[in-house]
């Protein structure tokens, strides 16, 4: 075999709960900034719970100028649309050179698409009937339309797809963009995956009763549940050559990826955590780290009952006493939980750990639970210099996902703020 | 694109076992002997109520009994496309002589292309939701609910733990589930990958396909989808699943397993386009199966045959026929090109199905002929009438997509590699 390529990121770009831009996201990372609030781009008066992570004043205009392209957007299309400018922007490449068009790829991790358009249809149709509902408004409905949106505006010519692996898609869209550029079907791709809040998706968790009717406490004895979010984030992949051909700056390195399915049960963890500890096996063996070289873990944490229980005996399994030597957080206290695009907004997390050198906190903590007994960084960020970050995603269907960004030394490496 | 040629038996992909719920029966005896025969699914839709669209052609699966593959433990948790899915998983691994256990289960994962998923049971937890409120949402439906759901139950009810993950993206989201399997296997992450795609026919999507006039209005008759004729009037929504076996050529050859063809090329593209549009251009198509040639090593005039994506509809059927006039004008042998939506209609992730079916005529050594083409647009040889015997050395998959995706897979004909 020959050597591995080096995929690094060179962009980023987001839009959630507690940052409007990356900038303003890595502040509230670093000061515990809660996004978690109660929600108005719904009536949820007759719902059990009212919180969540939602986005406040986007202003779709001021991404996507072009009028046409706008109307025919999804608000998850618009969201996702304007996290990729961000990130095309800050890796030096918008407005985008022709020459990148051709083999340049789009993958995103699809969440619920235009589905919070598509309840508004079909509140309109049970009203109105087939004949005089205007089915035209269902044109964005599939997660599907937001990489086309983004291949076809901005004229790529590479492979586009959409993986739909519920809350660990995003992860998964990095490392299937990692392999397009190994394998050189790729030369740089956008990833990520978005994620837009909805009525369907809250009644959904609403029904399954994971949701927190105060805000989320990951880690903590009291935790009842999770706080639903919103988010897209999309990162900028290439090549390490490609990157200092161009004299980009580099965030970090992916350094592994691994992905594993419980086969035990569609919502809920296997106690065992054998999933969870087969897809932390597996991204450490990709990128050829041992569990001493793990700085900082980023937690799933979705603060329900059983998942921060499942985690952190995954944890102590995969990294046996040196667990508790290593910090883990759960940045969803904050941003809250953005379902799909939740392994892409975390890796975004990931990346300014390493190029700014904190830890992000674990806020809401209140009471240690004798089962979650590791350090999940309580009192707030640490300065460090971290190394190797691993983040982890756990899904619906008992898919899990685990990636392993490295810190980037050398020429072009991105530099602490 | 600079694919590598590793032509080491563990870099070498094969097919070595089939499964499928088609509308030309479950499992591949029977769908191979009514392919061979030219047989036609397409009929009036029986199993949802038509009546308040124009079209009322389907080609419907009617003759699946779940029980025959799935525990019944299980049964009643899955949704249509999950026990389509299930049933499909379970005799491509029994064709293939693969049993999961204790030993392999953490190597053999699935990859599944879905398009539209369980929109019928997204649109019940909708109808509630709007017509009596939060509280009475079934938790039992939401987990069906995820594009991911139909892998997970796979999983669970077949036991195997390996790579998971469900690719969205229209038209080509089974042909993108195979070339990542493919990839996955190659990278090491698994000994055995069960690639394809799922989609149903379900009464709001077929309403909605209906109402954006995509759809033959034809009232009878077998010859509902005409593709590539100059009389087509759209394309007829089919449904089922369709699942392959994968495995390295090292990996059967210790075994000893029946192999039905190697797959020696895999291709990803975009060209602008709308999400709701099917390709004007044939850019995209070309482009994509040059990079397929490139990665397979081969030129055109080494292709046998094309299974094409043509399903009958106006736009693109012509641009596809014109595509290929195109790529093979200068080679003196033709190809020949064939499509089996004309038996079974448009299913989307119908990908699984058809690769299926290549995979069967790369084996058998004939192709089955397109139902409903008698005056074909262009002068091509297309196979018409009855089924074409002939050698079959390497033949390509097309997948095309509306919203401008495009994915091209290579079957060959393993003994002569």
């Amino acid at each position: 075999m020959k050597n591995k390529k080096r995929i690094v990121i060179t962009g980023l770009g987001t839009i959630n709960a507690i940052g409007k831009d990356v900038a303003q996201f890595a502040v509230s990372l670093r000061e515990g900034v809660c996004g978690i609030n109660d929600i108005d781009l719904f009536d949820t008066t007759e719902f059990r719970t009212h919180k969540g992570g939602q986005i406040r004043n986007f202003n779709a205009r001021a991404s996507i100028p072009d009028e046409f392209s706008l109307k025919r957007m999804s608000r998850a299309d618009q969201l996702v649309f304007a996290a990729t400018i961000e990130a095309l922007t800050d890796a030096g490449l918008y407005p985008l050179p022709e020459r990148f068009k051709e083999d340049m790829g789009v993958i995103i991790g699809g969440g619920s698409g235009g589905l919070f358009e598509a309840e508004n249809f079909y509140a309109d149709l049970l009203v109105k009937g087939l004949d005089r509902s205007r089915f035209s408004r269902l044109s964005t409905v599939y997660c599907a339309s937001s990489a086309d949106r983004i291949a076809s505006n901005l004229g790529l010519l590479g492979p586009k797809t959409t993986l739909m692996t519920a809350c660990s898609s995003g992860a998964n869209a990095l490392g299937y963009a990692r392999d397009l550029i190994e394998s050189g079907q790729a030369g740089i791709v956008l990833a990520g995956a978005v994620e837009p809040m909805c009525r369907i998706t809250y009644a959904a968790f609403n029904a399954l009763k994971s949701l927190d009717e105060d805000v989320c406490r990951p880690f903590d004895r009291t935790r009842s549940g999770l706080s639903l979010g919103e988010a897209a984030a999309i990162l900028v992949l290439e090549s390490l050559e490609s990157a200092l051909t161009r004299g980009a700056t580099i965030y970090g390195e992916i350094l592994g990826y691994g992905v594993s399915c419980d086969s035990f049960h569609m919502t809920a963890p296997d106690e065992k955590a054998s999933g969870a500890v087969r897809s932390m096996q597996a991204a450490l063996k990709d990128s050829g780290l041992s569990t001493q070289d793990i700085d900082y873990i980023n937690a799933h944490g979705t603060a329900t009952p059983a998942n921060d229980v499942t985690e952190t005996r995954a944890i102590k399994e995969v990294f046996g006493p040196r667990a508790y030597a290593i910090p883990v957080s759960s940045t969803k206290s904050m941003h809250a939980h953005p379902l799909d695009a939740a392994g892409a907004l975390e890796a975004i997390v990931a990346l300014l750990a390493l190029s700014q050198g904190f830890i992000p906190p674990t806020i809401h903590f209140k009471e240690r639970d004798p089962e979650c007994d590791l350090d999940y960084v309580t009192e707030g960020a640490r300065s460090s210099d971290l190394r190797h970050v691993l983040s982890n995603s756990f899904a619906f269907g008992g898919n899990n996902t685990t990636v392993i960004f490295g810190k980037y030394e050398g020429q072009g490496a991105a530099h602490g703020s | 694109m600079d694919h590598e040629h590793d032509r080491s038996d563990s870099q070498r992909i094969v097919v070595t076992g089939l499964g499928l719920v088609s509308p030309l029966g479950a499992g591949k005896d029977e769908f191979s002997r009514r392919l061979s025969e030219g047989a036609c699914a397409i009929d009036t839709v029986q199993s949802l109520d038509t009546s308040a669209v124009s079209s009322h052609l389907g080609a419907e699966v009617r003759d699946f009994s779940p029980r025959d593959f799935i525990s019944v433990k299980n049964l009643r948790r899955m949704d249509r496309t999950s026990l389509m899915t299930a049933a499909s998983a379970r005799m491509a691994l029994d064709d293939a002589g693969v049993t999961v256990s204790a030993e392999n289960r953490d190597r053999i994962g699935i990859l599944l292309g879905t398009s539209f998923g369980a929109t019928d049971v997204t649109v019940q937890v909708a109808d509630t939701l709007l017509k009596e409120g939060p509280s009475s949402v079934n938790p039992i439906l939401v987990p069906n609910t995820v594009m991911n759901a139909p892998a997970g139950h796979a999983s669970i009810e077949l036991g195997f733990r390996g790579v998971n993950i469900t690719v969205t993206h229209f038209a080509v989201s089974a042909e993108t589930a195979i070339a990542y399997a493919v990839s996955e296997i190659k990278r090491g992450t698994a000994d055995f990958m069960l690639a394809g795609g799922v989609d149903i026919l379900s009464k709001f999507y077929y309403e909605s396909l209906s109402k954006f006039h995509g759809l033959s209005p034809d009232k009878d008759g077998a010859e509902g989808a005409r593709p590539f004729d100059v009389m087509r009037n759209g394309y007829v929504v089919g449904e089922g699943c369709g699942i392959l076996c994968l495995e390295s050529l090292s990996c059967a050859r210790n075994r000893g397993a029946r192999i039905y063809c190697e797959i020696t090329g895999a291709g990803m593209g975009s060209s602008p386009t709308s999400p709701t549009q099917w390709p004007k251009d044939t850019q995209g198509i070309r482009r994509t199966f040059q990079r397929t040639l490139n990665s397979a090593g081969l030129a055109p005039e080494d292709i046998t045959a094309i299974m094409a994506s043509a399903n009958g509809d106006r736009v693109l059927d012509a641009v596809e026929a014109r595509a290929y006039d195109e790529l093979f004008d200068a080679c003196g042998q033709k190809p020949f090109v064939t499509s089996v939506k004309g038996s079974l209609g448009e299913s989307f992730s119908s990908g699984g199905i058809r690769a299926c079916a290549l995979a069967l005529s790369v084996k058998n050594k004939w192709l089955p002929p397109t139902v409903g083409l008698s005056n074909p647009l262009l002068p091509m040889n297309f196979v018409t009438g009855q089924k074409k015997e002939i050698d079959v050395k390497h033949a390509v998959l097309a997948g095309i997509s509306f919203g401008g995706t495009y994915v091209y897979l290579v079957f060959s004909d393993y003994k002569s590699q």
